[in-house]
């Protein structure tokens, strides 16, 4: 077996997912210390130019599996074309992210290389005895463990988003490899026929890595535009969420509420605005990288939460807000 | 002239056999209807409802003959105690006419219905029947004039109406037409029968034809009374027996008490799915149910258009007992295949949404319990399915890896307490009693500010305690009334091993909820402890002079009952007399108070619930406080606190009116 690092890359509708940059990065980490080589796995259909975007970020090689059968995600065309490609070539290290694709994609996988999947890991890093140590947490988040996979291989991981760096370019140019699969439609127990999309073009709240949210202080349903400007200001990556007293006031439907009887969310960014912080709303924001609260009210509960605070009226401050990100998105 | 009559004058002799053979037969049909019911009770588990036996009869007594709780509503008392008592008189007389012909007449000659005793009798079964058919008048009148929204009206209704109405008729014409023929003077106490006489007097009839309607009424009178008897097992007049073992068998458990699965480690199933996971009392019950409809008025979840009606939930569970008892007579295997109750007979959205206020239960004439069975139907598609909304899975998931609701770490259980010096058992457990601070007192920044206060009462006040800190868990009480079982025992039993560690005995609690699971509950797994909710303790030590006001707070509040503080654990005074006892405060009283008091919405797990279907019901609560006028609305409980707090801030209401618990209120009067 040889000590190779490999990486199972991500697209959606022709993009490609920013954790398969992160995985990159933390794969050319792991191949150094094994001696090995890093390469990177991408599967779709028409999707040569992708290929490229993963090119000089520290993969020796690319393997394109490409094929008609690859366009949307499956499980089990997905399955055999990773699994035939690693039987062939035989890497140590077989990582992936762990979204929503991959959670579905990786046991299976796993199951079908008949090896252990550490899952849903913070961190990953190589013991001196050459064994992979994934760090995941247990118990919602109250303890970390470290996992090892001590003899089924390859030693298999998934990667949760927006926890490591994305790598700097290197110079270095990747060999392209196009692998053909070979898809018998008659082995599949299921075929896609259509993909249906649910609610619109907005990003689900709970996707969102930058939340706006809205509370009884923003006082009308009209109101809530200046939260949706601010949001827009963000990218597609913003969402607008309100609190459960804005939502029982009719300023926001319930579909976007926050809180223990509407959705939780973990943002990168939580700004709420004229929300008191109410425990049932706390439940479903807390756990938020960092929380702006604007709030006139300097007793208000969200304060005790917030990373940082604004004690002053949410009408002065967001718009100035939405300028001062545009102004800074510009410069990007 | 001797003062008495013939008993079975001008009616032939058929008559002296006639009677019996037919009344043999209705025994039969009766006994049969009978039976067929006790039959389907049995299906249900064993449950020990013999023990008590004393207390029992005297239930029945005071709640059956005398009519306690039928009373407490004016219209439908009178209504049922004329009709009650004037059958009951009835029967009485007519077995003592039965005595007399069949036994003391023939074997010793003996007829003792004469004389006074002859017109005592006379007059009293007169009163009676006139009565009665009052009761008949007054409840022809409810049932089709006035029609409250909660009488439902079957064909039965009617039938047993008009029967009841015909025989007591029958019975006075015949009356009538004896006396009008016979004319002695002295049945003028036979009062009802004397005016009647004098109508057939007054028409002028002859004698003869007077004399063969009389025959010919009288039969038409024996065959209607055996008929109402036979009906009796076939309709809701077999409530006649079935509330009456009802109030028999009443549970003299504390009403929220919510019984445990036991054993449940080695358990296979859990809750009910099919009658026959019932116990034989809980059948029982949906057979004494007169649909009545008590339960439906009193009831916050039927009141704020929610799918939910006591009524309806323990008809519906009748209707299906009677279907699955034609199964039983198929025999075994054909209920097997039957769904199960909960979502085919019960809906979900009717099950999630009882508050377990026990307002339908203490409103019940005759006992039905309901939160049992809601609980038990949970259970099952708690444990079961595991079928509940998203948000009941959230409030699982906290409480099963943080001990509260929320998604808070359990670390940060007694951050309040901080900055406030208190005994923590763990460093030092030498205290009197244990302040039990519960998951709303420890995390939830509103609910703080009661702790924190009750904390200040309770130092001032010289009180040797302290609290479990970050050890502390949820008492159980809300998963276990949303049906998981699981969950609730294991959290009650981690707590029972804390307290038991440290040596506890007496228990102050903030919430009403763990007062009642602690104190009705706990000794279920063996925790026996003395249990007080704050405001019962801090009126004890007001009353021993150890707290006192300093000053006065000029506010008119309206206290608000919690119902596991009120209803279900009797606490209705020391809170009040609390609140009395600070100088300017004027108490007013809402409509809805006391036993009748309106839940907040938050029980019984709808805290954890979204509230999508009908008004939210802490608003309709609002606004009956609102009605009073006060300023205040003083609460007791977390729950209740959170719930008018949210509903007078989501109706604009602020500047009118605040809630506080009693604890704050009391604490700003140091």
């Amino acid at each position: 077996m040889s000590n190779d690092v490999w990486i199972i890359a991500e697209q959606k509708e022709g993009k490609l997912k920013k954790v398969s940059l992160e995985l990159l990065g933390i794969g050319k980490k792991l191949a150094e210390k094994t001696g090995g080589a890093l390469s990177a796995v991408f599967l779709g259909h028409g999707v040569d130019n992708l290929a490229q975007e993963l090119d000089e970020y520290g993969a020796g090689k690319i393997f394109v599996c490409e094929s008609e059968a690859l366009k949307d995600y499956s499980n089990e065309t997905y399955t055999k074309a990773i699994v035939d490609l690693v039987k062939a070539h035989n890497p140590a290290f077989l990582l992936g992210a762990a979204t929503a694709l991959g959670k579905d994609l990786f046991p299976r996988v796993a199951a079908r290389l008949q090896t252990g999947l550490a899952s849903d890991c913070m961190g990953l890093e190589i013991s001196d005895d050459g064994l992979l140590v994934a760090e995941r947490p247990m118990f919602a988040g109250k303890v970390l463990v470290d996992t090892i996979i001590p003899e089924a291989r390859p030693q298999m991981a998934c990667l949760r988003p927006n926890v490591l760096p994305v790598p700097e370019k290197e110079s270095e140019k990747a060999e392209i490899e196009k692998v053909t699969v070979e898809i018998n439609p008659q082995d599949l127990k299921a075929t896609i026929k259509e993909m249906v999309k649910t609610a619109g073009e907005k990003i689900d709240l709970t996707e969102a890595s930058v939340i706006v949210s809205g509370g009884r202080g923003m006082a009308s349903k009209e109101n809530f535009k200046i939260l949706e400007e601010l949001a827009s200001a963000f990218g597609e990556v913003a969402a607008v969420g309100a609190s459960r007293s804005a939502v029982d006031s009719d300023f926001a439907s319930h579909d976007i509420q926050v809180g223990q009887t509407g959705k939780v969310v973990n943002p990168n960014l939580y700004i709420a605005c004229g929300i008191s912080g109410a425990i049932q709303h706390l439940a479903g924001m807390r756990t938020s990288k960092y929380i702006v609260a604007i709030n006139k009210d300097s007793e208000a509960p969200i304060f005790q939460v917030a990373d940082y605070g604004i004690v002053d009226d949410l009408f002065k401050i967001v718009p100035l807000l939405t300028e001062e990100v545009k102004k800074l998105k510009a410069q990007d | 002239m001797e003062i008495t009559r013939e008993i079975f004058w001008n009616v032939g002799s058929a008559a002296r056999i006639l009677p019996y053979v037919l009344g043999f037969i209705v025994l039969v049909i009766f006994a049969y209807g009978l039976i067929r019911r006790i039959r389907l009770w049995r299906m249900g588990k064993p449950e020990n409802r013999f023990d008590h036996i004393f207390k029992r009869i005297g239930s029945l007594f005071s709640f059956g003959f005398l009519h306690r709780r039928i009373i407490k509503e004016l219209y439908p008392g009178i209504m049922h105690l004329f009709l009650f008592w004037g059958f009951f008189i009835l029967f009485l007389g007519t077995f003592l006419i039965f005595v007399q012909e069949d036994f003391t007449k023939l074997l010793f000659d003996e007829v003792f219905i004469h004389g006074n005793f002859y017109l005592i009798f006379s007059f009293v079964l007169d009163l009676f029947g006139l009565l009665a058919i009052i009761g008949v008048i007054l409840a022809a009148f409810r049932r089709y004039v006035l029609k409250p929204d909660r009488l439902d009206n079957k064909p039965e209704d009617l039938i047993s109406l008009i029967l009841i109405f015909l025989v007591l008729a029958t019975g006075f014409f015949n009356e009538g037409l004896r006396i009008a023929i016979t004319r002695p003077d002295f049945e003028r106490y036979s009062f009802v029968g004397w005016e009647i006489s004098k109508l057939f007097v007054s028409l002028g009839e002859s004698g003869a034809s007077l004399t063969s309607l009389h025959a010919t009424l009288w039969w038409v009178h024996l065959f209607l009374a055996f008929g109402l008897i036979g009906y009796i097992a076939y309709s809701k007049l077999l409530h006649l027996i079935t509330s009456a073992l009802n109030q028999f068998f009443r549970s003299f458990a504390p009403s929220g008490e919510i019984k445990p699965i036991p054993d449940i480690e080695n358990q296979e199933t859990f809750g009910v799915a099919k009658l026959q996971e019932f116990t034989w009392k809980q059948l029982l019950d949906t057979d004494a149910c007169t649909r009545c409809g008590r339960c439906q008025d009193n009831c916050p979840a039927y009141l704020s258009e929610k799918p939910l009606s006591p009524k309806k939930v323990i008809q519906d569970l009748k209707d299906h007992l009677t279907s699955q008892g034609k199964n039983l007579d198929k025999g075994e295997g054909a209920e097997e295949q039957v769904m199960p109750i909960a979502s085919s007979v019960i809906t979900e959205d009717e099950l999630w949404a009882c508050t377990t206020c026990g307002a339908c239960q203490q409103a019940c004439p005759v006992f039905v319990e309901v939160i049992d069975k809601v609980v038990d139907l949970r259970r099952y598609l708690v444990l079961m399915k595991s079928k509940f909304s998203p948000e009941v899975k959230l409030f699982f998931k906290n409480m099963e890896t943080n001990y509260n609701p929320w998604t808070i770490g359990f670390a940060t259980r007694a951050d309040w307490a901080k900055d406030l010096n208190l005994k923590i058992l763990a460093e030092n457990p030498d205290v009197d009693y244990l302040l039990f601070v519960g998951c709303a007192g420890s995390f939830d920044e509103r609910n703080r500010k009661v702790t924190r206060s009750l904390v200040r009462l309770l130092q001032k006040a010289g009180v040797n305690f302290g609290i479990l800190g970050t050890e502390e868990v949820c008492c159980g009480e809300t998963a276990r009334r949303m049906g998981n079982e699981y969950l609730a025992q294991i959290l009650m039993q981690q707590n029972i091993e804390l307290f038991n560690k440290y040596g506890i005995k007496k228990i102050i609690t903030l919430c009403p909820h763990g007062f009642n699971t602690f104190k009705n509950e706990y000794h279920q797994f063996g925790g026996n402890y003395e249990v007080f909710h704050h405001t019962e303790f801090l009126w004890n030590l007001f009353k021993e002079g150890k707290l006192k006001w300093k000053t006065g707070v000029k506010m008119t509040a309206t206290y608000h009952d919690s119902c596991y503080l009120g209803r279900h654990n009797n606490i209705y005074d020391a809170p009040r007399k609390l609140l009395e006892s600070i100088k300017n405060v004027k108490l007013v009283e809402m409509e809805r108070t006391r036993e009748k008091s309106f839940c907040c919405g938050a029980g019984g797990g709808r805290m954890w619930m979204e509230e999508t279907i009908g008004t939210r019901i802490n608003h309709m609560r609002i606004d009956q406080a609102a009605s009073t006028n006060a300023s205040v609305v003083a609460t007791a409980c977390p729950y209740c606190l959170t719930m008018l707090g949210d509903a007078i801030k989501e109706k604009g209401m602020e500047n009118k009116m605040a809630a506080f618990d009693l604890a704050e209120l009391l604490e700003k009067a140091l």
